[in-house]
């Protein structure tokens, strides 16, 4: 009987603590996977520019970058959920308080990727060029107004 | 039909002389648009659009009334506009002169050296002409800029005599003969065209600037940022950024890590850096991997 009562309380603590992982992100997490997509889309547009700008050959891997820029481009706009404002990130609260705003950027930034993808499957350099300035500005406009700078 | 030469002589003198009025009138004339546009290559060079222009997306370039957040007050940037009232209107060569390498407004009152006139003054003469000539080609507009807020120790701008006598030395650029021409071109848009130690050397507590830590690095920059240093160090300087890096950093603001910083820096490139051309990129970047390095804690 006590056993019973036991293994009951223990088979419904696991449930409910599975029932809540699989319904809601924890923020930290959802902070933490930000921050990856944000560091990959970093490492793709250095990777991306060392090749563009000649510095590197490999630009058979030009195309690859690229198309996982504007990919995760469109992931950006999920990256900044309710909840996520504390903790372990350097998103500034003004994200939240202005939701309007922020989108459009957000989706200037996803627009501007998906330019510069464009751009590279024609093979049109100076379209690319010019796309990759935009690229550019796309990310220091979100950052400047949103981020907070290493202090 | 009886020629006649005198006449004939007399129309050619004529047609020639108008020939050459007209030649010498275009000549001028494309001597001064030429001299105008250099200004406005140099007005972005110096960064005078950052400060002089408002922090509004409809703000007129140049038209002043941005404020700046200082340790020493707030100060609300004047317009370079030619307007008479509230602008640089009837300013002469001379007055540009003494405004951008002594510091000294026409009415001779003094510039507090949140306008970087230390750096400024080793201008060259021709630079200032061309500056003069391009702020004077603008269409004037009238702005009236609130007036700078500032402690009562500060109010009374003859207390800058003090302040220029203690650290203000302007000295007109020295080439260093040792250095080509690449090099000294470098040192001339670092130390005083585009004054990056405004931000980028450390100050005391008078807020002139530490000439022994030159590029070192601020931690009490403006706006309250950490200004990293800009010198050869590995950690805290730009020691571990190739050329390469540097010029694609100050073309589209990419960091070598291929991120996108905001801060007060990525509106010098989006005004200044990005402005310029490819040469006066290398040559700050061949400048700036010469130096040694040093850094501020």
């Amino acid at each position: 009987m006590h056993h019973r009562n036991l293994t009951a309380l223990l088979t419904f603590a696991t449930l409910a603590f599975a029932g809540t992982s699989f319904s809601a992100t924890a923020p930290a997490d959802a902070i933490k996977y930000r921050k990856a997509v944000m560091s990959a889309m970093a490492a793709h547009t250095n990777a991306f520019s060392l090749i563009n700008f000649g510095r590197v050959e490999h630009q058979d891997h030009l195309r690859a970058h690229v198309e996982a820029l504007a990919a995760m481009g469109t992931e950006v706009k999920v990256l900044f959920p309710a909840g996520t404002d504390t903790g372990n990130t350097d998103a500034l609260p003004l994200i939240w308080q202005e939701q309007e705003k922020f989108g459009q950027l957000v989706t200037a930034a996803e627009k501007s990727t998906a330019e510069l993808r464009d751009a590279v499957v024609a093979g049109d350099k100076a379209a690319t060029m010019k796309a990759f300035k935009a690229v550019g500005e796309a990310c220091k406009g979100c950052h400047d107004r949103y981020r907070k700078e290493k202090k | 039909m009886v020629a006649r030469p005198g006449l004939r002589a007399e129309s050619r003198l004529f047609t020639a002389l108008l020939l050459w009025l007209i030649a010498a009138s275009c000549l001028a004339a494309s001597a001064a648009s030429e001299q105008i546009e250099r200004g406005r290559y140099l007005v972005h060079a110096g960064g005078c659009i950052s400060c002089h222009t408002a922090d509004r997306p409809d703000a007129i370039p140049l038209a002043g009334g941005r404020r700046l957040e200082t340790p020493f007050g707030i100060f609300y940037a004047p317009n370079l506009r030619p307007d008479r009232k509230t602008g640089t209107g009837g300013w002469t060569d001379r007055d540009f002169d003494a405004a951008l390498r002594q510091g000294r407004a026409p009415d001779g009152s003094l510039y507090y050296p949140v306008f970087p006139y230390p750096a400024y003054a080793g201008m060259s003469d021709r630079d200032v002409s061309a500056i003069a000539a391009y702020l004077r080609s603008l269409t004037p507009v009238h702005n009236p800029v609130p007036p700078h807020e500032l402690p009562w120790y500060l109010r009374w701008r003859q207390v800058m005599l003090g302040w220029n006598l203690l650290w203000f030395d302007p000295q007109p650029f020295q080439a260093d003969q040792r250095r080509d021409a690449e090099w000294n071109r470098g040192a001339y848009l670092v130390r005083h065209l585009g004054h990056c130690g405004e931000c980028h050397t450390p100050r005391n507590v008078l807020g002139a600037r530490d000439h022994s830590r030159e590029l070192a690095g601020n931690p009490d920059g403006p706006d309250n940022e950490n200004i990293p240093g800009i010198r050869q160090d590995r950690e805290g300087g730009i020691g571990q950024w190739t050329i390469d890096d540097i010029l694609l950093f100050l073309e589209v603001g990419m960091l070598p890590d291929g991120d996108f910083a905001g801060s007060s820096m990525s509106e010098v490139i989006d005004d200044n850096t990005s402005q310029l051309t490819a040469a006066d990129r290398r040559a700050i970047a061949v400048y700036l991997q010469s130096l040694a390095p040093l850094h501020s804690p």
